[in-house]
């Protein structure tokens, strides 16, 4: 049993996750992308919807069905040019990564917090495959400078 | 008017009596020094307690901070190697890379755990070190190893996904939430490490996800192999070939009860 502060911060990360994708939705419609790539980005999105469905069966009934419309509206403009279509879903994996983090700061049950934590290291491995198609820093693919959203 | 005749209380009082010679000829006498002269079959050694092993938040950050100390090692060993020259050059450059961040990760994760009052742990961890990394090296190092380069490669890459897996796993044991945002803050760059390795042992984007091999049908090396972050014991397969083109394949597990760095575990001298 959620107590209700678990229930808003898990209800918040399927938010998230629901807004994330539909921002990789959007990105694999772009003409751009050669075949390898769009099954790259397929395979990403996919993963989004595994975590905001493993989310909703956690919730059950206080689960969210809304994504973040400010949040994609903001990233939807900037995956209209081509040349940022990499860096764009970098960032949105790194926002998830930190967001999530920083819900586990105050997640009270270990499964819940378990489940947010295996999201987090293959978030975790896109985002370094993501930063891979945009330069050779390792950097980049490495250090996390995004600021994590909160629920409020 | 009592039932007993006068028979029958005589026999009662000395079975009585024969019960108390009985029960005091079994019991300790006083004054009486105990000479050993009672003989005994075979050897009864003394035995001494365990110490009591809790699992605690501590010991599990001790536990973290000792994997790190592999992987710092691993990567020690794999440039004092010399394999990484040609093409594999930038290797080196990684390697240097993920050893200073594991050094981050030592200091960061003996920091929470002096906080929570236990001395901090570092050096490696001796059964993960004897069980796995040892064994692996002595594959890579043979004289007959044709992929010595690529073999430290993929065994750095074990490594880190260990390190990821056991940071994930950890999680779920850590009472306090926010050591278990530290854990995972970690484990996530651990991930990082290993996707990127991934793609240097199995480059290209249609290798990126889960694959096998044509011949073998073992998975091959991914660097974002499943949807949710694994914690299932990896395998790392390395060494010379045999003739049916498989390699020799160890089994790597997190830490259990008996590799945990537990509080009276100290590094050996």
């Amino acid at each position: 049993m959620l107590s209700p502060s678990d229930i808003k911060l898990l209800a918040f990360a399927q938010t998230l996750e629901l807004t994330t994708r539909d921002i990789y939705a959007a990105a694999v419609s772009r003409r751009s992308l050669s075949d390898d790539e769009s099954a790259l980005l397929e395979q990403f999105h996919a993963h989004h919807v595994a975590y905001q469905q493993a989310l909703n069966g956690l919730l059950s009934k206080n689960a969210t069905n809304k994504r973040d419309d400010a949040i994609y509206a903001s990233f939807s403009a900037k995956l209209s040019e081509a040349q940022n279509i990499w860096i764009a879903l970098l960032e949105i994996e790194n926002i998830m990564i930190a967001s999530h983090t920083k819900a586990i700061e105050t997640i009270e049950s270990a499964k819940a917090a378990a489940l947010v934590a295996s999201i987090i290291t293959v978030e975790a491995r896109h985002a370094a495959i993501l930063a891979s198609q945009t330069t050779t820093n390792i950097s980049t693919a490495l250090d996390n400078n995004t600021s994590a959203l909160v629920a409020s | 008017m009592s039932t007993f005749t006068r028979r029958e209380l005589l026999r009662l009082s000395g079975v009585t009596l024969a019960s108390g010679l009985v029960l005091a000829a079994c019991g300790k006498q006083a004054g009486v020094v105990d000479d050993n002269a009672i003989t005994i079959l075979g050897q009864s050694p003394v035995t001494t307690p365990l110490t009591d092993a809790e699992v605690t938040d501590a010991v599990l950050l001790r536990t973290a901070a000792s994997l790190e100390y592999n992987a710092i090692e691993t990567y020690a060993t794999a440039l004092d190697l010399g394999v990484f020259t040609g093409d594999l050059r930038k290797v080196a450059e990684i390697a240097k890379r993920f050893s200073a961040d594991h050094s981050e990760h030592a200091d960061a994760v003996n920091s929470l755990a002096v906080k929570l009052g236990a001395k901090e742990y570092r050096c490696g961890n001796t059964r993960i070190s004897e069980s796995y990394i040892l064994p692996a090296l002595k594959l890579i190092t043979a004289d007959d190893n044709p992929n010595q380069a690529m073999d430290t490669v993929a065994l750095a890459h074990a490594v880190e996904n260990l390190a990821a897996q056991t940071y994930q796993g950890v999680v779920a044991l850590l009472t306090d939430p926010m050591l278990r945002a530290d854990a995972i803050r970690i484990g996530q760059q651990e991930a990082r490490h290993a996707a990127i390795l991934a793609q240097i042992l199995n480059p290209g984007l249609k290798n990126i996800g889960p694959t096998s091999d044509a011949k073998t049908g073992k998975p091959n090396i991914a660097a974002v192999p499943s949807a949710f972050g694994s914690l299932a014991n990896i395998q790392l397969s390395i060494g010379k070939p045999k003739p049916d083109g498989t390699r020799t394949t160890l089994i790597l597990e997190t830490p259990s009860l008996n590799s945990l760095v537990y509080d009276f575990v100290a590094c050996k001298a």
